[in-house]
């Protein structure tokens, strides 16, 4: 069983954050609210939603695991309008998703979740850098490092946080030092270099405003941890580093 | 129901059987890949078991798999996207990523041109071990080839099938006469998942397998798969599979639109019927294409007529259970074939005598021709001048094959006698009371 009536705004922000990877979604529902896990094609990068039962305007679930073809999805909760409430439906005899905007009723299929890509198992990952800062800090980042490469590294130095990217022709780099960015700890130097076409999609669905936690280490995947809409939902992004080639 | 192929699929390389030499090899250049980091091709027939070996050879040493094969998107883009991004990163949790692009031949020039110079320059800069499996090595470009540790997968042979067979039967608890299972073989010959896939078809949910059972099963396959395309085709609501599904199907465009002309009345009526049977015109028109310019790219526009079209003509759902038969026109042809023959050769002696094509005598001169010959005088006279054969005027007059023979036989240098005899007596006749005038 599950029945929700949920923001439109907040769950068109979450169907983005989790879209930057995939376009079909392993959806787990159950009393404490709504989660996903997912992870590329390339098992390169991953993303965890949390949707907790209290940011839905009502909220009732039974354990459930819906397969979500996210494409579809996103372009039905488009059609709503800012302050919109969506209501969400499973129907327990066709097995359908039923969505309801303001009038507007769509019957959505449902995938076999065992047809979706596996999520693999990440270890706990012991990430010597942590750094929180605005999220427009790093999309600025991101910006100018795809200006001038396909790859970029975030690093930890001199109680400093960095991000750089070198071209072909150009080289670019942000410095943060500890007092311009929310807080900083590094045990020690740490520098790991990613694909920007990941972190470019990536970028579009951090907001500016967000308050991004970063856990970046040596050759070992990033962390970004933030909030939506100011704490409705939990994201966090794990991406692989690139291998670099001496 | 669980496909054989994949329930014993084998879970090591140890298991696989058959290529005892070219898994030997895929075990060395994986063993060896930190040294020499090179991209392996691994090619051969279908279902000699390349992509089994390379998925043991991975869960052997655990390594994660990120695949790529012909049923995922495959623009150079796409491929960039996952193999190239999945080559080039460390994976998460670690480890190492085995990149197997599947169907690697299917890339190259195809749909997608720049597919063969990504998959180049995706191998050349792996940093994860990658294997490239195709069909056919000499489809994939030099460049591939020359960055690539090939190992080849010969053709399983019929005496290493059985053996296979054997034991799946064992394992599934059915007994057999062992010449049933060489039939399997022989008909398989080189192809073990093939005679896998044959053996699950006569022998599950039996418990006992003979060889009547394998001959009656021969020769059904071919039309139980062209029936399921043409259920998908006039009653799914998926364009996009039956579209894919046509690949599957063992027939060319050419015999498939006769299928579909057969099968369409059964299921299509009123308004859905004259949209279809445009669509089917234009795949037609595709398909004289192709042959007038040998261009076989063309059949793609074809397929995509006589599924897309028809698919899309549909106007309301369909359902239940239709008896499609096998295309007539293949029977007519076949009945047709003796007077399509004559037809010709006649036509082509009409076009020698008056410079004409075949073509052209067949569609120009004919009509006047048989009206010539209704007349039997002149019948005989044009089958005299252009040496028609007794079956050849049968063909072209209507007369039963004794008439025929008969006019033809008749001695033709008397006939011409007597039709000349009079006709120049006649003028005689004429000529004489003429000049008998003018005297």
């Amino acid at each position: 069983m599950f029945q929700a009536k949920i923001n439109a705004g907040l769950l068109q922000s979450s169907i983005d954050a989790v879209g930057v990877f995939v376009d079909e979604c392993k959806v787990r529902v159950d009393s404490e609210g709504l989660s996903v896990k997912a992870v590329d094609p390339a098992n390169v990068g991953m993303v965890e939603l949390d949707v907790p039962a209290d940011s839905f305007d009502s909220f009732e679930a039974d354990d459930e695991l819906l397969g979500l073809n996210l494409t579809k999805f996103d372009d039905i909760i488009g059609m709503a309008k800012a302050g919109d409430v969506v209501a969400l439906e499973l129907d327990p005899e066709t097995g359908k998703l039923k969505i309801q905007i303001d009038g507007l009723r769509y019957t959505l299929s449902l995938i076999d979740p065992e047809s979706i890509h596996q999520e693999p198992n990440v270890p706990d990952l012991d990430l010597p850098g942590e750094v929180v800062l605005a999220g427009a800090e790093i999309n600025r980042g991101i910006k100018a490092s795809g200006m001038v490469s396909d790859h970029m590294a975030f690093g930890v130095e001199d109680k400093s946080f960095y991000m750089s990217a070198e071209g072909d022709q150009d080289d670019v780099r942000v410095d943060l030092t500890e007092d311009e960015v929310i807080s900083l700890t590094a045990e020690e130097d740490a520098r790991s270099l990613f694909s920007l076409d990941y972190l470019e999609s990536m970028s579009k669905a951090i907001p500016s405003d967000a308050q991004v936690t970063l856990y970046v280490g040596s050759d070992f995947p990033v962390r970004m941890e933030f909030e939506l809409q100011g704490g409705d939902a939990d994201v966090s992004y794990l991406l692989a580093p690139r291998i670099e080639n001496e | 129901m669980t496909e054989w192929t994949e329930k014993y699929r084998p879970e090591s390389l140890s298991d696989v059987r058959g290529n005892n030499k070219s898994v030997e090899e895929l075990e060395e250049w994986a063993e060896g890949w930190s040294e020499h980091r090179e991209p392996a091709l691994v090619y051969g027939a279908p279902g000699v078991g390349k992509t089994s070996a390379v998925h043991a050879l991975a869960a052997d040493r655990d390594w994660r798999v990120v695949e790529q094969n012909a049923s995922d998107s495959r623009t150079a883009d796409a491929v960039e996207k996952v193999a190239g991004e999945a080559a080039r990163s460390q994976g998460l949790g670690g480890g190492r990523t085995l990149v197997v692009l599947d169907e690697a031949d299917n890339l190259h020039g195809n749909a997608d041109r720049g597919g063969s110079s990504t998959v180049t320059e995706i191998a050349k800069e792996a940093e994860q071990p990658m294997v490239l499996i195709a069909n056919e090595e000499r489809e994939m470009s030099g460049a591939v080839k020359r960055a690539c540790q090939k190992i080849e997968f010969a053709d399983v042979t019929k005496r290493s099938i059985v053996p296979v067979l054997r034991d799946l039967l064992q394992e599934e608890g059915v007994e057999y006469e062992s010449e049933a299972l060489d039939e399997i073989a022989e008909a398989n010959s080189g192809d073990l998942r093939g005679a896998v896939n044959d053996l699950q078809a006569v022998a599950e949910g039996r418990s006992k397998l003979t060889v009547e059972d394998v001959e009656v099963t021969g020769g059904r396959d071919r039309e139980e798969e062209i029936w399921g395309f043409l259920d998908t085709l006039f009653k799914g609501d998926d364009m996009e599979k039956a579209l894919r599904e046509v690949m599957d199907v063992d027939e060319s465009p050419d015999d498939l639109v006769h299928w579909i002309d057969e099968g369409m009345p059964k299921v299509y009526s009123g308004a859905e019927l004259v949209d279809g049977y445009h669509w089917l015109s234009r795949a037609d028109v595709y398909l004289g294409r192709t042959i007038a310019t040998q261009n076989y790219s063309l059949w793609r526009y074809a397929n995509s007529c006589m599924v897309g079209g028809v698919h899309s003509a549909r106007q309301e759902s369909k359902g239940g259970w239709t008896r499609y038969g096998f295309p007539t026109t293949w029977r007519k042809l076949g009945q047709t074939k003796k007077s399509r023959g004559l037809r010709d050769s006649a036509a082509r002696k009409v076009g020698e005598s008056s410079l004409m094509s075949m073509a052209a005598a067949r569609d120009l001169a004919f009509p006047y021709i048989e009206l010539l010959m209704e007349d039997e005088t002149q019948a005989r006279r044009i089958a005299d001048g252009l040496d028609l054969t007794a079956e050849e005027v049968a063909e072209l007059t209507g007369m039963d094959e004794d008439e025929a023979s008969e006019l033809v036989e008749e001695d033709v240098q008397e006939v011409d006698e007597d039709e000349w005899e009079g006709f120049v007596d006649d003028r005689d006749e004429d000529d004489q009371s003429t000049l008998g005038s003018f005297d």
